[in-house]
């Protein structure tokens, strides 16, 4: 019984027991559609089905399988995306920093950058492809702009976030206004920074397949709209999708991850 | 006339000055097509911007038709989505440690990307009718209504539950039960979170629906018509209708903003 | 009214006719202080006391050149307090302690000597020093957030010493704590205010806490912010708890309790 109770009261009982609901309730609906649909696996194939695609040696267009090519399009989508997201968290973070040196930047900027979190960016995916005229660069441009934003708002609500006694400690320190960046306000903005970033990372995915399917070619997004087309095995699209959600959540955990190594202080561990 | 209050009005003009400044000058180098030198391309790709206000004004209605069916996907299924959120929220706040980790997932699940969610739906709804007007406002429906749940969901569990201190004791002391705590104390306590999100999930309703709009069968909503004209080669045209989903995504925040300022002005009263 | 002539030579913070006026969003005048004159000497313990609104850390912020008085004049050991300030002869402790959540308490009271490019062996050991001194000597490595409030604000105070400023300038800095904390901290400031020999200005609407502390107490009434009285607290130092139960303590305590009536 002592034993039981301790299972059940440990942390990752909990998320156990949701991915088992889960997986049984995604099971339950694979067996309806099983018996129900002409074509089940387009609709919600069993989660075994597309373990099987993901481990089959079968080749599908002669040369890859079934995974190795998701893979490599996998590759040349969110390698784009990330180099997009990296140069979009910089800018964003240097907008931010320039903003709260100068207030004429931030006058300038500031209604800018909160029109740019109304306007759907992502609807302007094709005129970016035809303005760049490349799909590698647009993959990286629009990555870019959707992550630009949330990293600079946030940053910069970090920046604005810093106790006032701390400037005033920094005031009395007599210290250069280098030293009250590099010793306050950029290690205090730090948290903030870094909810932005987990803001855009799966916006910066989406972003990326999405340009995919405007054009043919290599990419995650040619490839899920072949498959949805028929053009190949309907598990491709199920593994990218299973793929894409992996990314999204894990660049979310990874960032977690990051930002614990990098702050240690925020977690809790009185005593 | 004092230096401080002359300082304090000029810097509340330039606040307005300054951006306005920049957006013109930004039209200045579009007109002046020294912006497509810059981003080395040509007035096709590119229209000027009275160019993109002469094809609004030609295409009115089919612009109009076009932005209401977005907008008839956005509104309901952001409604929809607030409302289930809303009670999943309710749903965690009552069983707090089988519901908090609930939250946990629907984060992440919030962090798929919207693509691939527009897929899947796009294969389960391919059944729902036979009449192809319905499948797809049902499937883009789905789209807008699912992504708008998670935000809501995450704030309004914030607002169920971080509570002024004593608050709760103090309902306790009243013996008050379980339901007239969260009627009386909970979701009064969640409204201005109701807003952070809404902050939230209006811009990403907007974007669900013109992503949704690529995927569904049927050819109709601002963003379609986007990805139509650039296929097409009519840029003017495309234009045209991006300036239409600027104007979808401003006008929508801009109403979300004035009810939030009437509503916490109310119960602030 | 208040005239007095000192005729000590060891002044070190002197104000005379310092006065402060706010402008409101309404546009209205505030006076937050007027008439403000006293001496502060070296070495002395004075307190600033009065309830909200009286102008007490309006007082203490001109001396730390944290706000510019309108009227009046004010050295600090013969200086402007901005030069005073850039001479870094000032420790300032908050209400709040203000640690920074993503140091350790050793590299929180190191900040201030990074601040002024110490060399970082010299850092090191004048944060131990500090450390030891409050008391917290084992408690180097910790982060804030895993310390109590009384502890915080020892680090607050070990920071504020570690740059070995002239004046130590402290604004309400136990009001936060609980009794026995605070008396405990009562006790720990005057040990090292003995052994460092500072000049402190102390902020408080606590009678019995500045009464315990000071040489003298500067009360301060609102409406407008000025000085009502300065009494000089002749007890006995080293002062212990004990204290609080004399006559002559509660005779203080009388004394300044009737200071405010009619207010």
């Amino acid at each position: 019984m002592k034993v039981l109770k301790r299972i059940i009261n440990s942390k990752y009982f909990m998320v156990v027991l949701w991915t088992v609901l889960i997986v049984t309730i995604w099971e339950i609906f694979a067996f309806i559609v099983q018996y129900t649909k002409r074509t089940p696996v387009n609709v919600l194939p069993h989660l075994s089905g597309i373990l099987e695609s993901i481990l089959s040696t079968k080749t599908i267009n002669g040369s890859q399988t079934a995974l190795q090519m998701v893979l490599v399009n996998a590759g040349a989508t969110l390698s784009r995306a990330g180099i997009g997201f990296l140069i979009g968290t910089a800018l964003g973070f240097v907008l931010a920093l320039l903003m709260n040196l100068s207030g004429t930047v931030e006058k300038v900027a500031f209604p800018y950058l909160m029109l740019i979190q109304m306007i759907p960016v992502l609807g302007m995916a094709p005129i970016i492809l035809a303005l760049t005229g490349d799909i590698g660069t647009s993959r990286t441009v629009i990555a870019a702009i959707l992550t630009f934003y949330p990293v600079a708002t946030n940053t910069l609500a970090g920046f604005k976030g810093v106790q006032k006694e701390k400037h005033e400690l920094m005031y009395s320190y007599a210290a250069s206004k280098f030293q009250v960046y590099v010793k306050t306000l950029i290690p205090a903005c730090l948290p903030s920074f870094f909810t932005g970033m987990k803001i855009a990372a799966p916006m910066a995915v989406t972003a990326s397949i999405l340009v995919d399917t405007l054009q043919g070619g290599i990419g995650l997004g040619c490839l899920l709209s072949q498959s949805l087309k028929g053009a190949m095995t309907r598990y491709v699209f199920w593994q990218i999708v299973l793929l894409s959600a992996i990314v999204g959540i894990l660049s979310f955990v990874l960032i977690g991850a990051i930002e614990k190594k990098v702050c240690p202080y925020n977690q809790k561990t009185k005593g | 006339m004092d230096v401080k209050k002359l300082k304090s009005r000029l810097a509340s003009v330039t606040a307005v000055l300054y951006p306005l400044l920049f957006g013109v000058v930004l039209i200045a180098l579009w007109q002046s097509q020294i912006l497509h030198k810059l981003l080395n391309t040509t007035t096709l790709i590119l229209p000027l911007p009275t160019r993109i206000l002469s094809v609004i004004k030609d295409n009115l209605p089919a612009i109009a038709a076009d932005t209401w069916a977005t907008v008839s996907v956005i509104l309901p299924g952001l409604v929809l989505g607030s409302i289930i959120g809303y009670l999943l929220a309710v749903f965690a706040t009552n069983s707090p440690r089988f519901g908090a980790t609930g939250l946990t997932i629907i984060a992440a699940i919030s962090a798929i990307p919207t693509v691939a969610l527009a897929a899947v739906i796009l294969q389960w709804t391919r059944d729902v009718s036979t009449d192809v007007d319905v499948r797809s406002y049902v499937m883009k429906l789905i789209i807008v209504t699912v992504v708008s749940v998670a935000s809501m969901t995450l704030n309004a569990y914030r607002g169920l539950t971080e509570l002024k201190p004593f608050a709760l004791d103090l309902m306790k002391s009243y013996a008050a039960g379980k339901m007239t705590v969260l009627l009386k104390l909970r979701m009064p306590n969640s409204l201005p979170y109701i807003f952070t999100s809404l902050k939230v999930s209006v811009p990403a309703c907007v974007i669900a629906a013109l992503v949704s709009e690529y995927f569904a069968e049927k050819i109709t909503g601002v963003g379609r018509r986007i990805r139509e004209c650039i296929l097409q080669a009519q840029y003017s045209t495309a234009w045209a209708y991006i300036v239409t989903a600027c104007v979808i995504g401003i006008v929508l925040f801009a109403v979300l903003m004035a009810s939030e300022k009437v509503v916490m002005r109310r119960r602030n009263s | 009214m208040l005239s007095m002539v000192d005729m000590r030579t060891d002044v070190e913070i002197m104000l005379k006719d310092i006065g402060m006026t706010y402008k409101t969003s309404t546009n209205t005048d505030v006076t937050a202080l007027t008439n403000v004159t006293m001496n502060i000497h070296k070495g002395e313990f004075v307190s600033l006391l009065g309830p909200s609104g009286c102008g007490k850390t309006t007082l203490l912020r001109i001396i730390a050149d944290l706000l510019t008085p309108t009227v009046g004049e004010i050295s600090v050991g013969g200086e402007s307090p901005r030069e005073a300030r850039l001479k870094r002869k000032y420790g300032i402790v908050f209400q709040g302690a203000v640690l920074y959540d993503w140091r350790t308490v050793k590299k929180n009271v190191m900040l201030p000597l990074e601040i002024m490019h110490l060399p970082k062996k010299d850092c090191e050991e004048r944060a131990d020093k500090m450390l030891e001194m409050v008391g917290l000597k084992d408690f180097a490595k910790h982060y804030p957030r895993q310390l109590s409030g009384g502890m915080q604000q020892r680090v607050g105070i070990a920071r504020a010493l570690a740059i070995q400023p002239e004046i130590l300038l402290m604004d309400e800095p136990f009001s936060a704590l609980d009794e026995f904390t605070r008396e405990k901290l009562h006790e720990d400031l005057l040990r090292i205010w003995r052994k460092t020999n500072k000049t402190i200005v102390f902020v408080t609407h606590n009678i019995q806490e500045s009464v315990f502390l000071s040489d003298r107490v500067c009360v301060l009434s609102p409406h407008p912010g000025r000085i009502s009285a300065l009494i000089d607290i002749d007890l006995p130092r080293p002062r212990t708890v004990e204290i609080k139960s004399t006559p002559e303590f509660t005779g203080y305590v009388a004394q300044i309790r009737s200071s405010f009536e009619g207010i």
